[in-house]
């Protein structure tokens, strides 16, 4: 059985069946983050066991990728009963994405359209349920979610062009792109637990899995669009998390805008290489690992601003070694896959080279300031002498290995591996 | 020549023992670590000789052409230029670790600090070593990284707005760099140096970035890359960092000043036949290295810290460095900066020797300095004329006649030869103006020093040239390419000779007790501008209100045009 033969229900109903499995042991966390992690492990090796055989649109990468993320993500939870709810919708999630990259038709079609509307409603549904009160962003997540829960409706009912615009703007929604991004910054600054880190990939991948699909449709106007929405982003998303005191909201607008990168591309160049999915996948993978990292420091001091946190090198050296990678994966050096990725995109041979190309590039540069920023604010300088210090757990420290790892993996090995399937 | 891989390689070995092991066997590791490196450094002198003997060694871990991953296509290339850069680097690198293994014996992060140098070294191989433009971005990108951590002490607070200009400066100059490769590739599509220059050479392509512009391709590309060498060998206004890194240790000193900062002389070496197709590109990069050399070198004198006085004194020499290639005298450049990292790392690997030395017997300056001559008279002019002018002219143009060195047929040759006059007539003049024994005897000494000196450097610079580029018809179609109009060549000769020769008169007369007339303006001018020089041009402030400027700009769209997009 190949996975383009793999119906979307099967690893909906494993991950469903092994989430309600899972409430068995809803009074004993250790036990749920356990049950948790193997999950997403047996799944991560179902998909491995698959590998050679894919034929689905975004390639095995993503596939391969989203249970490694989920599992590395829950490896970096403290056993605590608040968490055990964004365990279980980690699984959830997990299943449903799962579900959506295995469809050879995107999300367009039957299974996947339900399924890309049931996460885009408990993506809405979770941002009003854990909203801070004080904050703008949850509503205008909650909005850009209804937004895309409408677009999958309208997708289902009519046909190109209204239906590819509709796919379009769901998969804006997912992978983030101007004005549209709301969904995915609430997502990342204010859901609990380990959730922000798993979808910080999750969504992307789904996005870009609609996005190939809606490529070959795209009008002349439609991708000028685009392509202006992808400038506005890539900078405007650069601007924004050179401002923001709180590490959450600097990765989702980092996000923003290494997403709008894509976006730009996919609309100028009108086809997408294989470097693409290694992109987005090290995109998600390097701001899942940053989130991650944080979840350290917030179990040990709370969810605190970045500046009263300083000099960690010296107390906390493995967890300083590990962030400071992860952070030149982030900001786009080599060898780590978000380089890679990115150098991909602009070798292809059909990179129009025009003005735009200084904005793209300008975006990139300013990776190297907002990230490095955070860096030497967390890492460098004097320490705190009125705080403890305990640097990594074992399972922190492990998942935050298993992602410089896979930043390295996907940096260093050739992208034909990821080749992108053909949309039907 | 499979051991061409194995002299990247032993330095991260190196590193390696240095890193694994426990606290209490450091010592013994970091001694250990020395052999690999120094039979690093025996493999790249086997290297030079087998290169010089048989041509270019290629190694190719990947399909030409058609790299698996093109973000890293890993191979070497060792040319005689890659050859003398490996040498160069694997024997300083080597007596910069002996150094350092006992010099930062006490210091906390001992093995960290020597596993961080020999990777730095590492890198630096792996970048002069490159098969290709691709590769050598990479490591030049990585270099960026480890100047960054080596540079500075991240422990320090307030060095960390250093350490933070250093690295967004750089990342600056590595984006220019990035979006000329990706241009170059483009054009030609490809990124391995002999078949982009042979492409580069037969398409003339002309590039249009925005309507109504036109640039032909190789210029674009060459300026591009051309920001990328200027932030990493500190060219003006890109050499903030250099004069920053304040706190890093002796030995960081010694690398960065004598290896790593020659990086941009090598990028536009190994670029040279691409720098030789666009004259507009070499007179901007004559223009840069020009500004530099004169600004680093009236910066330097009018500091009042010694490392920044050295920090400047290296951007002079780089500027140099880069006037040169400038003016098509790649080899020179090389020979230059080969010269000048021996000289540096000599000078900061002494610093702890004589400090210490200094410690130990303070020696108060004197203060009974024979008093000035009242009196200039005529002949002591006439004297000082010829022994500082003249003879130093009458020598250098000797050994350029005696050596065979075609001096009128390049304006390269005559702007070097410039600059040795006026270097050669300011290092008399200065242990003249010591009075540490009566001027003639210094006049005479320095004259037959510089005799010898000069036929030294010109034969040695002539063979080296000879060694590196040849094909002599490579080298004078460089200097073709760079040559400046005839007119303007002229005035800029003239002009600066005029100023060199009133700055004699200026000096002599002063050193000799001489009050010199100056009208009013010239003297607040003089003033004015030792002020400025003094505060390094303000250019570090300019720095740091731009960066304001920019925060503020991003908080005024985030709050008032884009708020409604959160």
């Amino acid at each position: 059985m190949t996975v383009g033969e793999l119906s979307p229900v099967w690893p909906v109903a494993a991950t469903l069946g092994g989430t309600i499995l899972g409430l068995a042991g809803w009074v004993r966390p250790r036990a749920l983050l356990a049950w948790a992690v193997a999950l997403s492990l047996a799944n991560l090796i179902g998909f491995v066991v698959l590998a050679g055989r894919s034929a689905v649109p975004t390639g095995l990468l993503f596939l391969v990728l989203a249970p490694s993320v989920a599992c590395l993500s829950l490896l970096g939870q403290p056993a605590h009963p608040d968490n055990r709810a964004p365990w279980l919708l980690t699984l959830l999630f997990l299943g449903l994405g799962e579900g959506i990259l295995v469809g050879r038709d995107g999300p367009g079609a039957g299974g996947g359209t339900i399924l890309l509307g049931t996460i885009l409603s408990l993506l809405g549904v979770l941002i009003y349920w854990y909203r801070a009160p004080s904050a703008a962003s949850p509503w205008r997540g909650v909005g850009a979610c209804a937004v895309g829960v409408v677009a999958v409706l309208v997708e289902w009912l009519t046909t190109p062009p209204t239906a590819t615009v509709a796919r379009l703007i769901a998969s804006a929604v997912l992978f983030p792109l101007i004005p549209l991004h709301g969904g995915f910054v609430a997502s990342l600054a204010g859901l609990p637990g380990n959730l922000p880190a798993f979808l910080a990939f999750l969504l992307p991948a789904l996005g870009l899995h609609g996005l190939l699909v809606v490529l070959p449709e795209l009008s002349d106007g439609m991708a000028r669009a685009l392509e202006v929405l992808g400038i506005i982003g890539t900078l405007y998303g650069a601007v924004k998390a050179l401002l923001q005191p709180r590490m959450r909201m600097l990765l989702a607008y980092a996000g923003l805008s290494f997403g709008s990168i894509l976006w730009w591309y996919a609309a100028a160049v009108r086809t997408l290489p294989a470097a693409a999915v290694v992109y987005v996948g090290a995109v998600g993978l390097a701001i899942s690992g940053l989130l991650v990292a944080w979840y350290a420091i917030r179990a040990r001091y709370g969810d605190t601003d970045l500046r009263a946190i300083r000099g960690l090198a010296r107390p906390m050296p493995r967890f300083a070694v590990l962030f400071v990678l992860l952070a030149l994966a982030a900001l786009g050096l080599p060898p780590f896959g978000v380089y890679a990725g990115f150098m991909g995109l602009l070798l292809a041979p059909s990179l129009p080279l025009s003005g735009a190309l200084l904005a793209i590039l300008l975006g990139w540069l300013a990776a190297s300031w907002y990230v490095l920023d955070l860096t030497q604010h967390l890492i460098f300088g004097e320490p705190r002498s009125d705080l403890r210090y305990r640097d990594l757990r074992p399972g922190e420290f492990t998942a935050l290995v298993a992602c410089v790892l896979l930043l390295l993996a996907l940096g260093l090995l050739p992208p034909r591996l990821w080749a992108l399937g053909q949309p039907t | 020549m499979w051991f061409v891989g194995l002299v990247p390689l032993l330095p991260v070995l190196a590193a390696l023992v240095v890193m694994v092991g426990s606290r209490t066997s450091q010592m013994p590791r970091a001694r250990v670590a020395v052999w690999p490196l120094a039979t690093a450094c025996l493999l790249a002198i086997g290297l030079l000789v087998a290169v010089a003997w048989r041509g270019p060694i290629t190694v190719r871990f990947y399909e030409a052409g058609a790299p698996a991953n093109p973000a890293l296509p890993l191979g070497f290339y060792v040319d005689r230029l890659g050859a003398v850069m490996l040498v160069l680097v694997t024997g300083i690198g080597t007596l910069i670790y002996l150094y350092s293994v006992r010099y930062m014996q006490q210091e906390s992060g001992y093995a960290r600090f020597l596993a961080t140098l020999l990777l730095a070294i590492a890198v630096l191989l792996c970048m002069v070593s490159s098969a290709n433009l691709m590769m050598l971005f990479v490591f030049w990108q990585l270099l960026t990284w480890l100047l960054y951590l080596l540079a500075h002490r991240h422990d320090h607070r307030p060095t960390l707005l250093a350490a933070f200009r250093t690295f967004t400066v750089l990342r600056l100059a590595d984006t220019a760099f990035l979006a000329g490769l990706v241009l170059a590739y483009a054009l030609y599509g490809t990124l391995e140096f002999e078949e982009l220059f042979v492409r580069a050479a037969a398409q003339p392509v002309v590039f249009s970035p925005f309507p109504g512009v036109a640039i032909q391709g190789p210029t674009l590309v060459a300026l591009l890359i051309f920001i990328g060498a200027m932030g990493k060998s500190a060219q003006f206004p890109m050499h903030l960092w250099l004069p920053g890194s304040l706190y890093a240790p002796t030995p960081v000193h010694a690398l960065l000043h004598a290896g790593i900062i020659n990086a941009g002389g090598f990028l536009l070496n190994r670029l040279a036949p691409l720098y030789g197709l666009s004259p507009v590109t070499l007179h901007v990069v004559f223009l840069v290295g020009m500004l530099t050399a004169m600004l680093g070198a009236a910066m330097m004198l009018t500091q009042n810290d010694i490392k920044k006085t050295l920090g400047f004194s290296t951007i002079g020499q780089m500027g140099y460095m880069i006037m040169e290639c400038g003016l098509g005298a790649f080899a020179l450049a090389v020979f230059h900066l080969i010269a000048h990292g021996l000289f540096k790392a000599t000078v900061f690997l002494n610093c702890g020797a004589v400090i210490h030395q200094a410690r130990q017997e303070p020696v108060v300056p004197r203060l009974d300095h024979p008093r000035d001559q009242a009196e200039l008279a005529r002949l002591t002019w006439i004297t000082g004329f010829l022994s500082t002018l003249v003879l130093p002219l009458g020598i250098l143009l000797a050994a350029h006649g005696v050596l065979a060195i075609p001096l009128f047929e390049s304006q390269g040759t005559l702007v070097l030869l410039f600059f040795a006059w006026a270097t050669s007539f300011q290092a008399i003049l200065t242990l003249a103006r010591l009075r540490a024994v009566a001027s003639w005897k210094v006049s005479v000494a320095m004259l037959i020093t510089l005799l010898l000196v000069v036929w030294t450097y010109l034969f040695a610079a002539e063979r080296f040239t000879a060694f590196l580029y040849p094909d002599p018809g490579e080298v004078h179609r460089y200097f073709q390419a760079a040559a400046l109009p005839g007119p303007l060549f002229d005035a800029l000769l003239a002009g600066a000779i005029l100023l060199t020769v009133l700055g004699w008169a200026y000096l002599y007369a002063q050193a000799h007790g001489r009050t010199v007339r100056l009208p009013l303006w010239v003297v607040r001018t003089r003033v004015r501008l030792y002020v400025l020089f003094m505060n390094r041009l303000y250019v570090d402030t300019l720095y740091d209100r731009c960066g304001s400027w920019l925060l503020r700009m991003a908080r005024a769209i985030d709050t008032r045009s884009w708020g409604g997009l959160a």
